[in-house]
């Protein structure tokens, strides 16, 4: 663990602190963050949020799953057969540049309003993230290794196993933690808005619209933690299986 | 002499440049032959010709009793052709594992190759715990663990000191003297060619042609108080004087 870890976040917490000291926002928008942590610790101690955490952790784990089932696959097959990715290049760069929030409403009409396609949205989005990173990973693999495995007489089979797939573990990795990102945002999002009771998302808005303001910042705050806890998660694992990468 | 590789006419060219036209080549089986030339003498381009790495525009060659699995090939950067995600273990046992031997045979052999050169590795670890020197060595096990009958070596020593250098001059003697496989070894360094080669080749600037073809009949083992002695000197400064020919200096 860095030393200077630390200091990022009682700097925020500072600057919060200062903001609400000064008077420089009304008071009723931004609550202190004592108010706040209270807020939160006392929304996980009696456990009224568990079930929107719940259920915003298990959309979320659903369709990052799906989207590495679906992407690492495909996205080493794409990197692997370059004319392929060449020729629908174009297709993934779209849809990866159109925002998924705005295809919420035809994932809507296809699985009508369901559990089902919060998931599927956030697994399309997450699914494209994946496959134009391994792809490149697989793309951009050095050559020499490549090379080096040709002159031993490695089939393609071969070199696609015990080369090509670990040349792309990087940036592979890279996609995995913008894709659950993506997941989180797009979940969080899509429970803002249409058919679920639970949900981190529901709670946010329920609680601006009922002017439950430290209760509106206590759950930002904890999207905000899970989306960081994520990509430490993936770092530690990153940490673990990829010790070789840029050596 | 018998030949184990020979190239008639080979011709090549990078965007125009032509770097090897009607190039012709005889090597010598059992022998070690250094390519020395130029920079930009299409050494490199010869070698990856005749290992299979490039294709050649025009001409031919062929290698005698020619094996993908009996034919090693060890590169400059050992950074860059070791794999770092292996153990030192797994990369030595790299080219047995593609030719499907089993585990059993891959652990014996690997452990005659480290008997053989007395190196000590901590098979457990990965390449990139270990020193430029040591992981050349490493290369060169992988390369020499399937037992080739031909060997192409590319400026192999050109990364390391002066010292690990040395040693793995020595390593690479030893190893030919037991086995004697064909060795085609391109360097850019005359001691290096001159204390392990028998035969030396000097190439021109391109489009390339051989110089000439010195014979270097210093006997092996060819240990470090031989590149002191006078011998030594006399075929060094032989070398240089076509070198400096072709290199117009």
């Amino acid at each position: 663990m860095k030393k200077h870890i630390i200091i990022g976040p009682v700097l925020l917490i500072l600057i919060w602190i200062l903001v609400v000291y000064l008077h420089l926002v009304d008071a009723f928008f931004l609550p202190g963050p004592f108010t706040v942590l209270a807020k939160l610790g006392e929304a996980l101690g009696r456990g009224i949020i568990i079930p929107d955490l719940i259920a915003t952790l298990e959309r979320v784990s659903v369709s990052f799953i799906v989207a590495l089932a679906l992407g690492l696959p495909l996205g080493l097959w794409l990197g692997y057969s370059e004319k392929i990715y060449d020729s629908i290049e174009f297709i993934i760069d779209f849809f990866r540049s159109t925002p998924a929030t705005a295809l919420f409403p035809l994932f809507l009409l296809i699985f009508g309003i369901t559990d089902t396609s919060k998931i599927a949205v956030a697994a399309f989005s997450a699914t494209l993230i994946i496959i134009f990173n391994t792809a490149h990973g697989v793309m951009h693999a050095k050559k020499s290794r490549l090379l080096a495995a040709q002159i031993m007489g490695a089939t393609k089979l071969q070199i696609f196993r015990w080369i090509l797939f670990w040349e792309s573990l990087p940036q592979t990795f890279i996609g995995l933690r913008s894709a659950v990102s993506l997941s989180l945002v797009v979940i969080v999002v899509t429970e803002m808005f249409i058919g679920t009771s639970v949900g981190l998302g529901r709670r946010i808005i329920d609680a601006q619209i009922t002017y439950e303001i430290p209760a509106m910042y206590a759950i930002i705050l904890l999207t905000g933690i899970i989306g960081y806890l994520l990509n430490v998660f993936f770092i530690l694992i990153e940490k673990r299986f990829l010790h070789w990468s840029g050596k | 002499m018998e030949v184990a590789l020979s190239a008639k006419n080979l011709k090549k060219s990078f965007n125009n440049t032509e770097v090897l036209k009607d190039f012709s080549i005889e090597i010598e089986k059992g022998k070690i032959t250094a390519i020395f030339g130029p920079n930009g003498s299409g050494k490199s381009t010869l070698l990856n010709i005749l290992s299979g790495i490039t294709k050649s525009n025009g001409g031919s060659f062929s290698i005698k009793d020619f094996d993908t699995f009996k034919s090693s090939y060890i590169f400059q950067n050992y950074r860059e052709s070791l794999l770092p995600w292996r153990t030192n273990f797994e990369n030595v046992a790299f080219p047995l594992q593609i030719q499907k031997q089993s585990k059993s045979e891959i652990k014996q052999k690997v452990e005659e190759i480290q008997k053989f050169f007395e190196f000590k590795f901590d098979w457990n670890k990965y390449p990139y715990e270990l020193s430029g020197g040591q992981q050349q060595m490493l290369a060169f096990m992988r390369a020499l663990i399937t037992n080739p009958n031909i060997l192409f070596i590319d400026e192999p020593f050109s990364a390391l000191d002066y010292e690990n250098n040395l040693l793995l001059r020595e390593h690479l003697q030893k190893y030919y003297l037991a086995f004697k496989p064909t060795i085609l070894l391109i360097t850019h360094n005359i001691e290096e060619a001159v204390h392990l080669a028998e035969k030396i080749v000097i190439f021109s600037k391109k489009p390339t042609t051989v110089i000439e073809t010195i014979n270097n009949p210093l006997p092996y083992p060819r240990s470090i108080p031989l590149l002191k002695t006078e011998q030594f000197h006399h075929i060094k400064d032989q070398v240089l004087s076509v070198f400096q020919k072709a290199a117009n200096l």
